[in-house]
């Protein structure tokens, strides 16, 4: 009896296809597998497009392959699941976005703000550009699978939904098109594919865009799908995000009192009901996705703590220094760095990327440090590009490998020596 | 006695445990010698097909020093010497005779190992055979008998899992055992030194001065490479030998008693691991043996030595020389239906991206490889396993590189091929089969 109650656990392995519609769809979805991979496999009729059909495959089934080398047992995490769950802690940030997206739009179209009307609007206004970023990707990515013969990897599954969460919800689709594919293509598939790639692919793709189209990537328009009432936004609402406001405060003038006098309180801030960048605008949502990467061991704490560590004390180093004369930015409350624009976003979802980031556990902080400082930096003396964090992390990127390469180094030299 | 901690390693969450229980095993027909699982030895048969050999008869020599002997682990006809691919020697088959001969050999009384000559106790233990059973690291090649070793390390851990218990294996043999010490002793010039794990019970009086010292830590704590890692002093310290503990107490018995010593623990683990036990019986033993009882052949994996770092054997092959354990696991090849997506109460992993994370209970486990090889993304999951604070991930590209000066700075020498690195990396990546491969091809081209 008492060897029966230890069995426990094999018998909730017995169960991983719990309920018997789920089995029968499993056994639909495998023999349809089965009965077409003849056609994918070599000297199938459809063999270069192999790849695509592996791929499908593995996302119904992790393949059964038994280890062939030491050792004999293996872990159950595969990257699959390390960037399914990236996925998944973008989630909040997402669902605010489109509800956002979609608030936005109708309090700027002057339509009914009911939660369902609100959100559908969202809806219809992100989905497109989610499922273009999708497609445009993965057709990249499977053109580069096919022919440099190999799988075709999990990596865009992040990328793809990234981008379109740092994108204006104004983007036409086609840009989001030519965005995604420099993404993907010069961003990553040239230097061979995801664990390869030196710069974080969606933000190259941004930086892309953010270059060559600046008018539909900055600017006061951009940030609301205004419609319904000609394309003018109803009077009360101002379409300047608070970066913008912030760069064009007079000298004079306190500027926490005047992001306030713009509708920007640090609480609204905070919670990012305000026009934006469709997933990013949100800090206390990115936050709790932050935790989730955490707790998850995905993303490093080191890069995010060191960057709001960075943030801070650049910011309040700025304060230091500000005279009667100096620009607003430089008085501004540190704090309120943290809540703008897209750092929340970047810091936690793009900077801790592990491709582009450092591999060593000082080199994260003083990355994650680096990239706050940024910042600050090209915010506050860079009025050209209000938004600082892009390229703080794409410049940090361009370094990254400098900052192992001497921590490794350094270590190194403590090491007895075994030759 | 000292005691430190290994900072590093991960304990696997396998269901599973070995009792203390001890069965002792009916004499098997056949027994046999694998030379293919002893490291870098090239072997020259002293034997033909169908010759009679008695216990402790030379089976074959190592050509690289012809003193270092390897002996029939039983008397009786070899039945059958079978090959492998490049004609590398895989089995010695011996049909055992009802009663079998023995050669003998020069015992050392009890109280005289120390004055006998190192040298003449080095030969005793080349002639007995079980010089092998000394190996020297940093690459885990039979010790080099011309030089003093910095250091004999003796393990008395089990290291992974399903391994023998050094308590059980130890119990009524205290007395060898402390015999075996002496000669050790006697081999490195004093400097022996004993590790154990915290939970090892059995009392080691008449030490003589040979330090035992506590190794805490998760796995690989109990393996020679991280202890030297953490003792060593100087880079001399680098050449230590390691013995195993229950290869002391050959040691010992060939020279107390001077005949060829046959008895081996082994710890046995099947059906889901869960009637794991240790098992009395001789080296060189059948694995049908020492497996008794119905095994679903299909789709099970018989593993020789740890689900680590154990090759794959057979029903039909023999223990070998060096290996302990038999462990049956499932082969791991059946598909996850939307594997990436379950919450995964019950699959185990070092990360904590599956709910097995608040699942204190042992998991079943498998040899799937749970996923398919792709590009590091630099997760980092090996440098946070490695025991010896190698940075896998960096050094597997300079190795791939070959840098190999860089490779070495790394560490690389220091690599224990535990394994973990390759157990814990989510992009699949045979990492440790990497280093491993390294390393010996330096030493293969430095020697």
């Amino acid at each position: 009896m008492s060897l029966q109650r230890q069995r426990k656990p094999i018998i909730w392995n017995r169960h991983d296809g719990r309920g018997s519609g789920l089995k029968k769809l499993m056994k639909l979805i495998k023999n349809f597998f089965k009965r077409h991979h003849h056609l994918f496999a070599k000297g199938g009729r459809f063999e270069k497009l192999g790849p695509v059909f592996e791929a499908t495959e593995t996302f119904f089934f992790i393949p059964g392959i038994p280890t062939v080398k030491d050792s004999h047992v293996r872990d159950s995490l595969d990257l699959k699941r390390f960037m399914s769950m990236v996925v998944l802690a973008l989630m909040p940030p997402l669902i605010f976005g489109i509800y956002n997206a979609g608030y936005q739009s109708s309090l700027a179209s002057g339509l009914p703000l009911g939660f369902g009307a609100v959100f559908l609007k969202g809806l219809a206004i992100v989905l497109p550009i989610i499922f273009v970023s999708y497609a445009v990707g993965f057709f990249w990515e499977i053109l580069f699978a096919v022919i440099r013969r190999h799988p075709i990897s999990e990596g865009l599954l992040v990328t793809g939904l990234l981008f379109p969460l740092i994108l204006p919800p104004t983007i036409p689709l086609w840009q989001v098109a030519v965005g995604i594919s420099f993404g993907v293509v010069i961003g990553k598939e040239i230097f061979g594919g995801t664990g390869r790639n030196i710069l974080n692919p969606a933000l190259t793709a941004r930086a892309f865009l953010f270059f060559a189209y600046p008018a539909r990537m900055s600017g006061d328009t951009v940030w609301v799908v205004v419609g319904g009432t000609g394309g003018k936004l109803v009077d009360a609402v101002s379409g300047a995000t608070p970066l913008a406001i912030a760069n064009i405060s007079e000298f004079h003038e306190k500027i926490d009192i005047l992001l306030t006098k713009g509708g920007y309180s640090f609480t609204k801030l905070f919670v990012g009901n305000y026009p934006g960048s469709i997933g990013a605008t949100s800090a206390l949502l990115c936050l709790i996705g932050a935790a989730l990467l955490i707790l998850l061991g995905i993303a490093s704490y080191r890069i995010i703590f060191g960057g709001v560590l960075g943030v801070l004390c650049t910011g309040f180093f700025l304060n230091l220094i500000v005279t009667e004369t100096s620009m607003a930015w430089l008085s501004l409350n540190p704090f309120y760095h943290l809540v703008m624009g897209g750092f929340a976003f970047g810091i936690i979802y793009m900077a801790t990327d592990p491709v582009s980031a450092p591999g060593m556990n000082r080199s994260k902080w003083i990355y994650g440090f680096c990239i706050g400082a940024l910042t600050v930096l090209i915010r506050v003396f860079n009025a050209a590009y209000a938004e600082g964090i892009m390229l703080a992390i794409l410049f940090m990127n361009l370094l990254s490998p400098l900052l192992d390469h001497f921590e490794i180094k350094l270590r190194l030299k403590k090491r007895m020596e075994n030759a | 006695m000292g005691s430190f901690y290994v900072k590093k390693g991960y304990d696997l969450k396998i269901a599973g445990k070995l009792s203390q229980e001890i069965e002792v095993l009916e004499k098997p027909d056949h027994v046999a010698l694998c030379p293919e699982r002893i490291p870098f030895i090239k072997p020259r048969l002293k034997i033909r097909l169908d010759d009679t050999v008695k216990i402790g008869s030379v089976l074959f020599e190592d050509k690289r020093n012809p003193d270092v002997k390897f002996l029939s682990p039983g008397g009786g006809k070899v039945v059958e010497i079978n090959f492998g691919p490049r004609r590398v020697i895989r089995e010695i088959i011996i049909r055992l005779d009802t009663d079998e001969q023995m050669e003998t050999f020069e015992a050392i009384s009890q109280e005289l190992p120390a004055a006998i000559e190192r040298e003449a106790l080095i030969a005793n233990i080349m002639t007995g055979g079980l010089w092998p059973l000394i190996r020297e690291l940093p690459f885990r090649d039979l010790a080099r008998p011309g030089v003093m070793p910095p250091a004999i390390f003796v393990n008395l851990c089990r290291g992974e899992p399903f391994q023998p218990d050094p308590d059980v294996y130890l119990n009524d043999r205290i007395d060898l055992f402390n015999f075996g010490l002496k000669i050790l002793k006697r081999l490195a010039d004093k400097k022996v030194h004993i590790f154990r794990s915290p939970d090892f019970a059995t009392a080691l009086n008449d030490l003589n001065g040979i330090t035992a010292h506590v190794v805490h830590g998760k796995y690989p704590a109990g393996d020679p490479g991280v202890f030297l890692y953490y003792t060593r002093t100087s880079p001399a310290d680098n050449h230590a030998w390691y013995i195993q503990g229950q290869d002391v107490l050959l040691l010992a018995h060939l020279l107390k008693y001077g005949t060829y010593p046959l008895f081996r623990t082994v710890a046995v683990a099947k059906d889901s691991l869960e009637h794991g036990k240790h098992v009395q019986t001789r080296l060189g033993a059948p694995v049908a043996d020492i497996v008794q009882g119905h095994v679903r052949e299909k789709g099970t994996r018989f593993i020789a030595g740890g689900v680590f770092r154990g090759y794959t054997t057979s029903r039909t092959s023999y223990l070998g020389l060096y290996e302990t354990s038999v462990t049956l696991l499932p082969e791991g090849d059946k598909q996850a239906f939307l594997g990436f997506a379950r919450p995964g109460f019950c699959k185990p992993s070092y990360s904590r991206t599956f709910l097995s994370a608040f699942n204190t209970a042992g998991l079943n486990m498998d040899c799937g490889l749970h996923g398919e090889a792709r590009a590091c993304v630099n997760c980092g999951y090996c440098s946070n396993v490695c025991p010896v604070d190698i940075l896998p991930q960096f050094t597997l590209k300079s190795i791939m590189a070959e840098e190999v000066e860089e490779s070495l700075a790394h560490g690389l020498l220091d690599c224990v091929e535990c394994g973990l690195c390759t157990y814990v990396c989510p992009s699949k990546i045979e990492i440790c089969d990497v280093l491993a491969a390294a390393k010996k091809a330096y030493y293969l081209e430095s020697a």
